[in-house]
């Protein structure tokens, strides 16, 4: 798969990520990574905060929609 | 996790048909010897009431504090090793002040009626002894911490339930056991109003609080306990 941004300029760049929103493929410097926080436990717990974040990755117009 | 042993299986049977005949043949008889047939309307009204409060507390705070706004259930979580004791106490006193603090705005927007009503304290009905008043508490709460166990401590639950399923059963116990000790169930929730119709000047039902310490206490371990070694919940659920 070929970054869609790119290609879209005319260049050829292999991609190394999917944009989980829209599956756009994405080269590295297109792909933007953001973590997204999880939450543990719940009633009748309080709930925790997760040490690990769970990765994601978006294109630039999805993370843009979603912020 | 493995299927329950047919002992655990049988045990959680008996308990379910119990508390459906108890609660389901028990309203009738509530409502014929308490009310003779009628004006039940009112109880079920306040046992909506108090079903609906401990539900969207539940789902507004059940993830922040765990929502246990009880000490029955607090104390029955630490027994259990679920709470932490170093939390306990500092629970207990926070439920205790929400509670006088609930019962005194209701003397502010209602006036001293409220207080000469009785501010909704838990007494025993008529012809209720001392002991029968600690077993319908213990019995009552018994259901209470059940469900949540159920329905919520046991990761298996369907998520997203527990405090429809909860508010419904504190209802239910209201509705049948309310005329006969008043369905706290909640130390806290007879501590209230206890203690601010003490300030104005009614100190007579002091006498009675230690009814609504052991019930519910007692209750809610055992079912915290009875629901950990039927579900197994402790022990991993593994025995064959």
């Amino acid at each position: 798969m070929q970054c869609y941004v790119c290609a879209q300029s005319g260049v050829e760049t292999v991609a190394v990520g999917v944009c989980i929103v829209c599956g756009m493929g994405l080269c590295k410097d297109h792909a933007i990574r953001e973590d997204v926080e999880l939450w543990e436990g719940g009633y009748p717990f309080p709930s925790t905060k997760a040490k690990k974040k769970l990765p994601r990755i978006l294109c630039a117009e999805c993370a843009e929609v979603l912020t | 996790m493995p299927q329950p042993t047919l002992m655990k299986r049988a045990i959680a049977e008996l308990i379910g048909t119990f508390v459906l005949v108890f609660l389901g043949t028990g309203s009738v008889v509530t409502s014929v010897v308490f009310f003779g047939g009628v004006e039940s309307a009112g109880l079920l009204l306040i046992g909506l009431s108090f079903g609906f409060a401990v539900m969207i507390m539940i789902y507004a705070f059940g993830h922040i504090s765990g929502t246990h706004i009880n000490p029955a259930v607090s104390i029955a979580l630490w027994a259990t090793g679920r709470f932490p004791s170093k939390d306990l106490m500092a629970y207990i006193v926070a439920q205790l002040i929400g509670a006088v603090a609930a019962s005194l705005v209701i003397v502010a927007i209602v006036g001293t009626r409220a207080v000469d009503a009785g501010l909704g304290h838990t007494m025993p009905g008529d012809g209720v002894n001392y002991w029968q008043a600690i077993l319908i508490e213990a019995v009552t709460t018994f259901f209470l911490v059940l469900v949540i166990w159920g329905a919520a401590v046991d990761k298996r639950a369907s998520a997203g339930f527990a405090g429809l399923a909860i508010g419904l059963v504190v209802t239910a116990d209201i509705i049948v056991t309310g005329p006969i000790a008043g369905a706290s169930m909640n130390p806290a929730r007879t501590f209230g109003p206890l203690l601010t119709e003490t300030f104005w000047g009614t100190t007579s039902g002091w006498e009675k609080f230690p009814i609504y310490i052991i019930g519910p206490i007692v209750g809610g371990l055992l079912a915290a306990f009875v629901y950990d070694y039927v579900a197994g919940l402790k022990s991993g659920g593994d025995e064959s």
